[in-house]
């Protein structure tokens, strides 16, 4: 067992989300403070008791972007203790580090995602995002920053997880079927939940008849781009029984880093990837197991990230998810029940709730822990897992539960 | 590793779009000579790509832009049907990308992309090999299938 000084110490307080929209007509800025102000008001805090932010963004900068230099001073706190920019599943794991190791007591982090210009005809339209992409704004351009060596050259930065997926068809002797199941559960949760971007329920047939984008990834099997901001407030345990919501309890969690690097296409095989790095490190912090969990939160930013994610959970073997989804597969409901019980992405997640880098996946965990949602509640859940980031870089695991 | 200055002026020149440093330009340089030049460390063997100034296998900085064979297989590729949206509204047309895993060293891969065939008819595992493009103004390679007979 590896050292876990988190556990016990470390809760969520306050949970903050907007609505996910395709055409917000609003900045990320004002999207970002709507989910601070919201998740400050869960808490019942006084906002001057924060003394840690990250925001939204991969530099001190992060222009363009609800970065934690303009929240602060849009919220108007005026001092805090620790800062720091994040995004994917990292940015709530800083945040609780920072909590767990006494550099701030009370953290509020701030997730923003727009839609880009590489994937929303109408971005392209924005007037103002066009603007913003000849003004060469971060997260505004129509291609990304110049990789360190071009001489790889995907273009978009999904390219390779459609390589990837392509391998693991040939690899696993796999067909399309598996990632359509992952696709089906997440548009049936998202049928069930107000909040999200597409709530229309798919079959199998519309996911295997949908537009083929880089083959053989399909539209289905990408992530639907909103405009969103998620926030939460993370403090001590000892704080969060104090205020008025019923304290969710960070377990454990882990980043994960490889070999790979920045080049893509360096994964030595698939079983090495990010997601088994930060799985790997989770479950040597916590004495909990996958079977104990009553959600997980695979990343689905694309369908094969999420595959990835559910076999490096342990939820089966690496290749071997066609078998463990086609079990696990609740024909009635049209959703996944991993191992007769775990459900999988309540919210529909990011192929159906809408792209959120997975704030939303903390902020539904929150919710279905504290066993706030009515209609929509997990019976009886008390653990989560969530796991978040790309197969090459921000990737974090984390077990939240409702008791200490 | 450079000693040719106007080979380098021309390779800036010619990759423009590429973030060229002390660490990788040798290969860029090899493009232009049509030598695919990939770092090779000279105190274990190892090959080492990307180029980074330090043998991952050893940490020896003793690294020597190496020409491969240029024979390899398709790892992994993807048929990009919808490019990036330039702003007059249109796609680039559909292309392969793949991720060619050179013969030299298991997990050596090159993104490059496959000519030669349909689309259609690429598959994960197929030998290929390299094929230099007669266009000047094309300095990037392209791997074709490795005929029936192996050569």
């Amino acid at each position: 067992m590896a050292r876990n000084p988190i556990r016990g110490n470390v809760a969520i307080a306050g949970v903050g989300s907007t609505t996910y929209e395709r055409d917000s007509g609003r900045t990320d800025l004002a999207l970002g403070l709507e989910a601070a102000v919201r998740a400050i008001e869960d808490a019942g805090i006084d906002r001057q008791s924060i003394d840690g932010i990250c925001g939204s963004g991969r530099d001190t900068f992060s222009e363009g972007q609800a970065n934690y230099l303009a929240v602060q001073g849009a919220l108007g706190i005026d001092e805090t203790t620790w800062v720091l920019n994040a995004w994917l599943g990292c940015a709530f794991v800083y945040a609780v580090e920072a909590v767990a190791s006494g550099l701030a007591d009370t953290v509020l982090v701030v997730q923003t995602s727009m839609r880009g210009v590489t994937m929303s005809r109408s971005a392209v339209s924005d007037p103002f995002r066009v603007r913003a992409g000849k003004q060469g704004v971060q997260g505004a351009q129509s291609s990304g920053p110049l990789s360190p060596d071009p001489a790889q050259r995907w273009i978009h930065s999904g390219e390779p997880y459609a390589a990837w997926m392509g391998r693991y068809l040939a690899e696993f002797g796999a067909t399309k079927e598996v990632f359509g199941r992952l696709a089906i559960n997440n548009r049936s949760h998202a049928s069930r939940n107000p909040a999200a971007a597409m709530r229309t329920p798919i079959t199998m047939e519309d996911y295997l008849s949908s537009r083929p984008i880089w083959e053989p990834m399909q539209m289905l099997d990408m992530d639907v781009p909103v405009d969103c901001g998620e926030a939460l407030i993370i403090t001590t345990a000892e704080r969060a029984s104090d205020l008025k919501r019923p304290p969710v309890y960070v377990n454990a969690a882990s980043l994960g880093g490889t070999r790979i690097g920045e080049h893509y296409e360096q994964g030595i095989a698939w079983d090495k990837l990010a997601p088994w790095a930060a799985m790997n490190g989770l479950w040597k912090r916590t004495d909990l197991t996958a079977g104990d969990m009553d959600i997980v939160f695979p990343y689905d930013g694309f369908t094969i990230n999420a595959i990835g994610w559910i076999e490096a959970a342990g939820y089966c073997g690496s290749g071997e998810a066609t078998d463990l989804l086609s079990e696990s597969w609740d024909d009635t409901e049209q959703i996944l029940r991993l191992g007769g019980h775990t459900l999988v992405s309540t919210n529909g997640g990011s192929l159906s709730h809408g792209r959120a880098g997975g704030s939303n996946y903390y902020a539904e965990a929150v919710r279905q822990l504290r066993g706030s949602e009515g209609e929509r509640q997990v019976p009886g859940a008390g653990a989560a897992l969530v796991g978040v980031g790309s197969f090459y870089h921000d990737p974090a695991a984390a077990i939240l539960t409702s008791q200490p | 590793m450079s000693s040719d200055l106007a080979l380098r002026d021309r390779a800036f020149a010619r990759f423009e779009d590429v973030w060229l440093t002390q660490d990788n330009i040798a290969h860029y340089e090899g493009l232009l000579e049509q030598q695919l030049l990939i770092n090779r460390c000279s105190n274990c063997g190892n090959w080492v790509y990307p180029h980074r100034p330090l043998c991952p296998e050893c940490l020896s900085w003793e690294l020597v832009p190496t020409p491969v064979s240029g024979r390899g297989h398709v790892y992994m590729f993807t048929l990009i049907r919808q490019g990036r949206r330039i702003e007059e509204g249109t796609y680039d047309p559909p292309r392969v990308v793949a991720a060619i895993e050179l013969e030299e060293q298991a997990g050596l891969r090159y993104l490059s992309t496959v000519t030669g065939m349909t689309p259609g008819e690429v598959v994960v595992g197929m030998p290929v090999q390299i094929s230099w493009s007669d266009a000047p103004a094309d300095p990037y390679p392209s791997f074709v299938a490795v005929p029936a007979d192996g050569e």
